[in-house]
């Protein structure tokens, strides 16, 4: 089989983009594992120092709310990029429409809310590459938000429930990470399959 | 136990009922806002804090009306000034077994006030990182305990991490023991320490006679045992079986 130079560095390449991107994907899903290990057992930690009555599944808020994170997906370009998601945290609940937590939501009002809530989670993306200034604004933003989810457990939780916050979050980020791994080794293995089958 | 015994034994009993009944009281409230079932709320409540009006709390639309339809015919009244507290509570137990004397006096005195400073500890660390000012913290303390006089309740109020609160409660030999064995920055292991703690205390109840101590030391030991169970129960559950030690009080 004679391939040129070019041909077999580009093969080469290829293979090698297909072989990182797994061995970081085997690395983000064993990580993941242990994370969301950590988070229910910290859960557990906190249950056990507030007790059961402050921490149950009866306490859990049924009122219907923005969601605080979302995931963008951007689409890919045909025969280009990968698809790839975005996931934007903690979007405090203050940019959006307060009256509209009072009322009882009909279907095209949430379909409207949905499209709000898409632009107003640009925001903070564009913001944190402004400088440190808005990072900590952002953070503290962060913050407000984390603790706002936990207060359905009540004003003051165990710093345990703050750790398992914290873990389900960074699990979160690892599940967006691998997805897009996950893209970028499909990719990689569909132009090793398509390098294969040009040299045969 | 309750309807056999006597005054003062009958309103001592009562006294360990009250405490479940608040628990219930902010379950029912804190699940209605969140529009929870009251079904569903009422089997999660604990059984001997349950009361004849207490389905009613999910009608109040307001502390002031949660007030006037159900708490002020209830034992739970004294307790609820803008909202209803545990350490008001702690302070009405306390200020009862005094009056008690004896046995009675002195071995509740000492589990009672182990409580209040535990509480104040607890307090003091879930409270770093929120917006709780150092005022409204120091509201939340009971206002007896051997951190209350003269200066412990201070230090705690503007502890900003839990080192802090370490270094404010080392001061109390009584408590000093407890700290010797943490490491620097440890709060799960703190926990353990408080049971340990609050268990040696409630096991030397039944060291002296004819008291009420006991039945109370009864309660909260079978309590800690449940705890110790759902604890083996979840590191089991979640196949983490070496980490059983971290949180099992062993009792006697």
């Amino acid at each position: 089989m004679e391939v040129s130079d070019s041909g077999v560095e580009s093969a080469d390449e290829i293979v090698l983009d297909f072989l990182d991107s797994m061995d970081r994907y085997l690395v983000l899903v064993d990580g993941l594992s242990s994370i969301l290990r950590q988070g229910w057992f910290d859960l557990a930690s906190a249950r056990h120092s507030m007790s059961s009555s402050r921490m149950s599944s009866a306490l859990f808020d049924l009122k219907i709310h923005n969601a605080s994170t979302t995931l963008q997906l951007q689409q890919a370009d045909p025969g280009k990029m990968s698809p790839h998601f975005d996931l934007c945290k903690w979007v405090s609940s203050e940019n959006l429409d307060k009256s509209s937590e009072d009322k009882k939501f009909k279907k095209n009002e949430l379909l409207q809310q949905e499209d709000s809530l898409q632009s107003h989670h640009q925001e903070p993306k564009d913001n944190i590459s402004e400088g440190n200034g808005s990072v900590a604004n952002d953070n503290n933003q962060a913050q407000k938000e984390r603790l706002k989810s936990l207060s359905m457990f009540g004003a003051l939780v165990a710093p345990k429930l703050w750790s398992s916050q914290l873990s389900f979050e960074k699990a979160l980020e690892t599940l967006v990470e691998i997805a897009n791994t996950r893209a970028s080794l499909l990719q990689a293995y569909d132009q090793a399959q398509q390098n294969m089958k040009k040299t045969d | 136990m309750l309807t056999q015994a006597t005054e003062p034994l009958s309103t001592f009993f009562e006294y360990i009922t009250y405490e479940h009944m608040i628990d219930n009281v902010v379950l029912i409230v804190t699940g209605t806002l969140h529009e929870r079932d009251v079904q569903e709320l009422l089997e999660k409540c604990h059984p001997l804090g349950m009361f004849d009006s207490i389905a009613s709390l999910a009608v109040a639309q307001n502390m002031r009306e949660l007030y006037r339809l159900v708490l002020v015919d209830t034992p739970l009244a004294p307790y609820f000034s803008e909202c209803i507290t545990t350490e008001a509570y702690l302070e009405d137990v306390y200020r009862f077994c005094q009056k008690l004397g004896g046995a009675t006096s002195e071995i509740m005195s000492d589990i009672l006030v182990f409580e209040a400073d535990r509480r104040a500890a607890n307090i003091t660390i879930n409270s770093i990182g929120t917006e709780l000012t150092r005022d409204d913290r120091k509201k939340l303390y009971s206002n007896f305990g051997l951190l209350y006089l003269p200066y412990g309740h201070e230090e705690l109020a503007v502890c900003e991490d839990i080192d802090q609160v370490r270094g404010a409660m080392e001061k109390y030999p009584a408590y000093q023991s407890i700290f010797s064995w943490l490491s620097y920055g440890e709060t799960q292991l703190l926990d353990k320490a408080f049971y340990e703690e609050e268990v040696k205390r409630l096991c030397l109840a039944f060291e002296q006679q004819f008291h009420y101590g006991v039945f109370f030391a009864y309660m909260r030991l079978r309590e800690q045992e449940i705890r110790n169970l759902m604890w083996i129960s979840e590191c089991v559950a979640q196949n983490q079986k070496s980490r059983v030690q971290d949180s099992v009080v062993f009792i006697f």
